[in-house]
């Protein structure tokens, strides 16, 4: 048997959709759902090693090949770049990148240099370059929704899902930024290395995501 | 203010002893590959004006690369390659040299990388410039020196990757877009990545030549990726670059074995400077690239002489930490101290001669006392301590 392929999986809900993807496969995973304390969690019968980590570190983890392949959301890819493959869109972790502020507020009116308040600060300063305009950003690590109703920022860019928390505070969406899901990402070289292991299991996923 | 005195900036280190030994013997073995093929060093500054770097084929983002000016006001860099500045070499100094030249380097490159991701922003090359070649052997001497240097250097498994930066350039030129879109798809297709592509591919419509290009990033892999192109690619041109890559490809595989070289037609490499056959080499153990090259036929031309080119470039560094894992092995120490006793000194020099002359490493002892001496000799691990006082030499094994 060959050596089993390693995937570092985002703990939470991208771990669980991403379990739920591969049981639906057939494969058994009770390890990792019963993993108590545990990070690194075989799934035999797939050939796996589970690894379970924040997201930037799966893309860390893959970027330096100790990991081959790892789900990780749109929306830290986009924040961390990176040297890896982006094989497959997996369909679930869907939300968006979004520009909002404060409702009935005109965001691009009058010449004044705008705020903004994010977590994301690359995803920001690459939205407003592409489109030639100066920003000042800033970073906010908590509820990003304060920055504007604190008036320490004209707008934010944030993961919106479904926009309740916005309207409750009074903001609503100016602008869409990107669309974002969880991702299917692999290691360069293990690609090549381990091409068939690899393709055979996406050849897997793919045709039980386009059922 | 903060002083910085007792550390190294981000992205650089300290080598000692094993890792040197390691780095040193790496460069070593490739260094016996390259000589016996008759490619001979050069050696270019560290210091290169900024324009050697900023023509329009060579693609060095301006964020990556160290920049100061000089006294005059002029704008240098610390190199991020050796190639471009051996182009310019070649173009000026040796513009009246007979062809090829085969020329090797073995020195650091430096680039500004993203902070805190582990990466090295000092990174030691070595590597080979074949000027003055565009034949098929041309090809063939780099693609086998690569995998002489390969299989040097494995432990484990190691691979060679060829493709064709010619295909990408083919179908763009079909595909007609502007420049900004083809470096989108471009990078879209490095990276593999898939669902983006064919977002993006989408938007400008379907025709064949879209097809081909939604595919390109999944032919990767052995003798079968040039059926499935067939398929997808068509146009006269197309196959003439696919047939020569077949043969490139096939006369590799009968130089190694089979398993050893793969196809890759989706790899575009950032540096654009390539106009043919690319290749990249993998280890098993390190999780990129260790040796990446190909052919280069215009880019000298942008310094004024028109000669193709081809050469690689090893990552020495990677293949050092390689090494490190599977051999440890601990920094070699010295097989004899000498202890002058006092009045002694001259002749335990000449003691000291004349065992090294024997080839044995030694070393004067600098402590005071006999005892500090064998306590040293133990913590060096230094088998054999010779104390010499008044005329007589002993000898002592220390435990």
């Amino acid at each position: 048997m060959e050596k089993p392929l390693r995937i570092a999986l985002t703990k939470g809900r991208l771990e669980k959709d991403t379990i739920g993807l591969l049981e639906s496969l057939g494969f058994d995973c009770t390890a990792v759902r019963e993993k108590g304390r545990k990070l690194i969690l075989p799934i035999p019968d797939a050939n796996l090693e589970v690894v379970l980590a924040k997201a930037a570190d799966v893309i860390t983890y893959v970027e330096h090949g100790v990991c081959d392949m790892g789900v990780v959301g749109k929306d830290t890819i986009m924040e961390m770049n990176g040297k890896f493959y982006e094989l497959v869109d997996l369909g679930f972790g869907k939300c968006k990148f979004a520009l909002a502020g404060k409702k009935g507020d005109d965001f691009y009116a009058g010449i004044g240099v705008k705020t903004i308040a994010t977590k994301y600060p690359n995803v920001a300063r690459a939205f407003f370059e592409a489109k030639g305009m100066d920003v000042e950003i800033v970073k906010i690590e908590g509820s990003v929704e304060l920055a504007p109703l604190l008036e320490l920022a004209n707008g934010i860019v944030d993961i919106v899902e479904t926009g309740s928390t916005l309207r409750e505070n009074g903001l609503e969406v100016f602008e869409d930024v990107a669309p974002i899901s969880a991702r299917l990402i692999v290691n360069t070289v293990s690609l090549k290395l381990r091409q068939q292991q690899i393709e055979a299991l996406i050849e897997k996923i793919e045709a039980q995501l386009n059922k | 203010m903060r002083y910085y005195d007792l550390i190294t900036p981000e992205g650089t280190k300290d080598y000692l002893f094993t890792e040197c030994a390691q780095r040193r013997s790496v460069e070593h073995r490739i260094e016996q590959i390259f000589k016996s093929r008759g490619f001979s060093e050069i050696i270019t500054p560290v210091l290169e004006f900024f324009d050697v770097f900023s023509h329009k084929s060579a693609y060095f983002p301006q964020e990556q690369m160290y920049k100061f000016a000089d006294s005059k006001g002029r704008l240098l860099v610390i190199r991020p390659d050796s190639t471009m500045p051996i182009a310019r070499v070649v173009a000026t100094r040796l513009k009246d040299a007979p062809l090829p030249l085969r020329l090797y380097y073995n020195q650091c490159v430096y680039a500004n990388t993203p902070q805190l991701k582990g990466r090295s922003d000092q990174v030691a090359q070595t590597g080979i410039e074949l000027i003055g070649s565009d034949s098929k052997l041309a090809d063939l001497e780099v693609i086998s020196t690569a995998l002489e240097v390969l299989e040097a250097c494995a432990y484990d498994t190691f691979s060679l990757e060829l493709g064709d930066i010619a295909v990408f350039k083919e179908l763009m030129n079909q595909l007609h877009t502007d420049e900004e879109t083809q470096e989108q798809i471009r990078s879209l297709i490095e990276f593999k990545n898939y669902p983006a592509l064919n977002d993006l591919l989408d938007t400008i419509g379907d025709s064949e030549t879209v097809r081909a290009v939604k595919m390109l990033p999944r032919l990767f892999g052995g003798e079968e990726v040039f059926a499935k192109a067939a398929h997808y690619f068509k146009g006269e041109r197309m196959q003439e670059i696919l047939n020569n890559l077949r043969s490139v490809y096939e006369d590799a595989v009968r130089m190694c074995g089979n398993g050893k070289v793969t196809i890759d037609l989706g790899m575009v490499n950032r540096t654009d400077y390539y106009t043919g056959i690319i290749i990249k080499g993998y280890l098993s153990g390190y999780g990129d690239e260790v040796l990446s090259g190909g052919r280069y036929d215009k880019l000298i031309a942008e310094f004024g002489y028109d000669v193709p080119a081809t050469g690689f470039a090893v990552h020495v560094d990677a293949i050092s930490q390689v090494y490190a894992k599977h051999d440890p092995q601990v920094s070699a120490h010295s097989d004899v101290l000498i202890f002058a006793g006092e009045g002694c000194e001259v002749q335990a020099i000449s003691r000291a001669k004349k065992l090294r002359a024997e080839g044995l490493i030694v070393e004067l002892a600098m402590q005071d006392s006999v005892e500090d001496a064998r306590e040293y000799a133990r913590q060096r691990g230094i088998a054999k301590l010779v104390i010499i006082n008044d005329e007589t030499a002993t000898e002592i094994i220390s435990g």
